[in-house]
């Protein structure tokens, strides 16, 4: 299909939109309502072009223009949104580049969008990031011809204890309430009192937790504010550092942003393959524990009591501790959400000292690699025609999971990609998408996600997988139908049948695949289980898993929270003075999984780099750099020393390139090597007490609140 | 309390009229707020859940589609709804004073009803009766109309000793139980998917 913009011959695909053809091109046009993904709607008129097509004889020939013998082009009378109109062969479209009409109208539409936009940038948090202003500046009048008062309404109206709306501030685009309506499937925002008085607001009594945040993303203005973030800084102020969330196993791609050590804010970063535009509210608003009661020097205990100590003194006090043990008996414990990288050293070092107490947690004790018809991507996941949830509570273990089986319900539209991105505007999104129930079945506990299902059966972890292998209600049979009539079925495993699970377990599941034809996905207990399980990082021979961390003879626990010591020397690396750090004999800073640098590896067995955010953490290392210090303080030579040699080391041992990954990560087929009994139940939570934002934290004691207005009084005249 | 659970046949009968899909049941929305309304003067809290409920839809939604008219109330209404118009026609012909007089006799501000539960008031757009303004429609019931103060204090009288007085005029267009539109001299007005086939038939002969 060939399109001509400004003049310029483009080809493109059919089902092309004219905004994307328009930036194919390398030209632009500037957007308020559109979004790549939703539905396109043409709310805002920003993208005004003008567009013309070649018409046909009823013989099938062009009309030919008697002045050049070309295809005359019949263009419409005015200008066109490009967002809702679709490229077609032969189109002409002219934008502000080349047509005086467009540059006129998007500059009038400008005008008229700022007629009640407050001008307060200078306190506005988007100020500097905000779409509404750098338009303003790119195709606007740079003045106003309207002399009156502008519409006053509140500018400070909580929907929920996360999000505030600035009503003065809003455009009406329309992206929050088609988000809430396609994306996360509930209807809770939209316009109220059409006409000149529009605002946004809920009758649900405020908006649902999981994926409300990411609105403040989409918001065009400043309307819609990050509550937890709100003016804690201005965008050219903030160290934006790309990096991935390691709350749970999805992944997403996140930019961190810091402003003068503090971690204030989190938004969403684009990754097709995983969360498209979008996150979960833990991953958004959960990250108080980065900023907060820090731990930043080395604590040892003196006479009874934690003393802040130099790294000397606490290498030194570990090597007095272990003068007990041998350096066999040190336990080496690690979160799963650790990187590879601090798996490799981990690895390595229990190789050197001879430990056989090595776990990570949390973790499940199955290997599920040797599934027929191959890995599940989430991708395939928002293709799939049919999706079996088992025992998975997603909200818990991978809320952007259950956005993406949300997108299979609606379609499984991904909308294509082009030289400047993903499309702007996706014409097959509409509104109001058709959704399909009946391609999804949920057996387990109650969830969020039942809403959406057309199959809904309650069981028992242990047994729900035998049970929908030979169904024995409706229900299950109605779950095994649709697994088996599906060409592209997928099987979603989550915490309540993998904790415990067996090889029986695999090779039932197995069994299952084969049958119907599914692909399998099973949410890994932490955010790296996926990565960390392809090293031995389970107990060995004899060894003790993390759950009998109190027989342990000396342990070294990394960002873990047991809430016991071990008998001997307990040696505690984490960010904060948890309950373990309080028992333990030495306690090492950690750096959080924003500050560091590493890979991880989400559930799909993509490698995903983690970046480091500008924090300050005082003294506190990552667990490699710990590592090192415990070697040394062990007699020993660490034998992976920085991220540098922890890469070589797993090249050799996994055969996968670490570092200079793509932005979107790379899938690589990660096999379990070793599989050991858990001793415990691991029960997913997403959202933990130090995530929780303490707001009240920052306000001052002495603070008195300042005498206000009172209420206007009710009523008025119109 | 339920509003719809003991008036099933007349749900039933509301959604009878619209196409049994998802998108047919949230056609119901208007008739159904407009039935709470007639019975209770105004629509808020519960009420927009049921009506969301049976719709398949959710209240923010219902407040959504409620809010755009302002013939829908969100607030309790009096036994006499005066509704004035306020558009220009009316305006010149004193509409304003009009209101200033209802606003200080009654004693009742926009969203307020009177003590007695017998007013409330309310400044609308043009009713279409400018050559007759100002004008003032009480309830669904019919205009006023070139309302003067004399005129203003007999109806307000009538009013108080609940003896309405009969409209100079019913509305022009009203929407009678089958959910359809007509004229006030009972002629079927707009067309429905079921009425389809009451509509007069085309005349042969002649291109439009």
């Amino acid at each position: 299909m060939k399109v001509q913009v400004d003049g310029v011959e483009i080809e493109l695909a059919a089902g092309t939109s004219a905004i994307d053809a328009v930036f194919e091109a390398g030209g632009d046009v500037p957007y308020f309502c559109a979004h790549k993904y939703l539905s396109p709607v043409g709310a805002c008129r920003m993208c005004l072009v003008e567009t013309g097509s070649p018409r046909k004889e009823k013989d099938g020939s062009f009309v030919l223009d008697d002045a050049t013998g070309q295809p005359k082009i019949f263009w419409f009378p005015k200008p066109m949104a490009s967002c809702t109109m679709q490229a077609t062969e032969g189109m002409h479209i002219k934008t502000a580049r080349s047509s005086e009409v467009v540059a006129k109208a998007q500059a009038g539409m400008m005008e008229f969008t700022l007629l009640n936009h407050p001008l307060d940038c200078p306190t506005c948090d988007k100020g500097g990031a905000c779409e509404l202003q750098d338009r303003a500046f790119e195709y606007g009048y740079g003045a106003s011809r309207f002399g009156f008062d502008r519409r006053h309404a509140d500018k400070h109206y909580p929907l929920s204890d996360f999000v505030i709306l600035d009503q003065e501030r809003c455009i009406h685009c329309k992206r929050c309430v088609r988000y809430f309506e396609e994306v996360p499937g509930q209807e809770v925002l939209d316009f109220i009192e059409r006409g000149g008085h529009t605002f946004i607001d809920t009758e649900e009594g405020g908006l649902p937790t999981g994926f409300q945040g990411n609105i403040t993303d989409i918001c065009p203005v400043g309307a819609l504010l990050d509550n937890v973030a709100r003016f804690r800084g201005r965008n050219w102020e903030y160290d934006h550092t790309p990096t991935t969330c390691t709350l749970c196993s999805v992944g997403c791609s996140i930019t961190v942003d810091a402003r003068n050590g503090r971690l204030e804010r989190i938004v969403a970063r684009e990754n097709r393959e995983v969360n498209e535009a979008w996150i979960c509210d833990a991953g958004r608003f959960g990250h108080a524990f980065a900023s907060e009661r820090r731990l930043t020097v080395p604590l040892v205990r003196v006479d009874g009591e934690l003393q802040e100590v130099s790294w000397d003194v606490a290498i030194a006090a570990i090597r007095h501790g272990m003068a007990r043990h041998s350096v066999a008996d040190l336990a080496l414990y690690l979160n799963a959400d650790s990187t590879l990288e601090e798996g490799v050293a981990l690895e390595a070092l229990a190789d050197a000292v001879g430990s056989v107490h090595v776990d990570h947690w949390p973790r499940y004790e199955v290997s599920l690699d040797a599934m027929p018809n191959g890995a599940a991507t989430l991708s395939d996941v928002a293709t799939a025609d049919a999706v079996v949830v088992i025992g998975a509570d997603l909200g818990e273990e991978a809320p952007i999971l259950e956005l993406r089986i949300l997108e299979m319900l609606r379609g499984g539209i991904l909308p294509p990609e082009y030289a400047h991105g993903t499309a702007i505007a996706d014409l097959r999104l509409v509104e109001r998408p058709a959704r399909k129930p009946e391609k999804l079945a949920v057996i387990g506990k109650e969830s969020r996600l039942w809403a959406h299902a057309g199959i809904r059966a309650s069981s028992n972890g242990h047994n729900a997988l035998e049970r929908l292998s030979r169904p024995d209600t409706a229900e299950l049979q109605a779950a095994l139908k649709l697994l088996t009539d599906s060409e592209k079925a997928i099987i979603v495993l989550g915490a309540d049948v993998l904790n415990g699970a067996s090889g029986s377990f695999a090779a039932q599941l197995s069994d299952l695949a084969t049958r119907t034809g599914a692909k399998v996905l099973a949410i890994p207990a932490g955010a790296n289980s996926k990565g960390l399980a392809a090293l031995n990082l389970v107990p060995r021979e004899g060894g003790l898993p993390f759950a009998r961390v109190a027989e342990a003879p000396a342990a070294f626990i990394s960002r873990l929270d047991p809430g016991v010591r071990a008998r001997g020397l307990t040696i505690v690396h984490d960010s904060h003075l948890t309950a373990t750090a309080r028992l333990a004999d030495v306690v090492l800073p950690a750096v959080t999984n924003y500050e560091k640098r590493g890979t991880t590896v989400n559930l799909e067995g993509r490698l995903l780099e983690l970046e480091q955010a500008a924090l300050s953490a005082g003294e506190a290392a990552d667990l490699i750099r710990t590592l090192t210090a415990v070697s040394e303080a062990l007699g020993l030579r660490a034998p992976v020393r920085g991220l540098k040699g922890a890469r070589e080391l797993a090249a050799q041992k996994l055969g996968i390139k670490l570092g200079e990954l793509p932005e979107r990560g790379v899938v690589h087929p990660f096999r379990t090597s070793h599989v050991a009994p858990t001793e415990q139940v691991h029960i997913p939570k997403l959202w933990t007490e130090r995530m929780q934002p303490s707001i009240q934290t920052l306000i001052p004691a002495n603070l008195q609140p300042l005498p206000m207005l009172g209420a206007a009084p009710v009523g008025g005249d119109d | 309390m339920s509003y719809f659970a003991d008036k099933q046949p007349l749900v039933a009968d509301i959604f009878s009229r619209y196409p049994d899909s998802p998108q047919g049941r949230r056609s119901a929305l208007m008739p159904l707020i407009r039935e709470v309304q007639d019975a209770e003067g105004f629509v808020n809290g519960t009420r927009l859940d049921e009506i969301a409920a049976l719709c398949g839809t959710t209240a923010t939604e219902v407040r959504s589609v409620m809010s755009f008219y302002s013939t829908y109330h969100t607030l309790p209404t009096g036994k006499y709804h005066l509704q004035v118009c306020s558009t220009v026609m009316c305006s010149l012909a004193g509409s304003d004073e009009l209101w200033d007089h209802l606003v200080e006799t009654l004693d009742v501000q926009p969203g307020e009803v009177s003590p007695d539960g017998r007013f409330s008031l309310q400044k609308v757009e043009c009713l279409g009766s400018c050559g007759t303004a100002p004008l003032m429609q009480i309830n669904d019931d019919g205009y006023y109309e070139r309302v003067t103060p004399g005129k203003c204090a007999r109806i307000l009288d009538s009013l108080r000793a609940d003896l309405q007085p009969l409209p100079d005029n019913p509305v022009p267009v009203t929407v009678n139980a089958e959910g359809r539109q007509t004229l006030a001299n009972g002629e079927v007005v707009g067309a429905s998917i079921t009425g389809l086939g009451q509509l007069p038939p085309i005349f042969p002969g002649g291109e439009a």
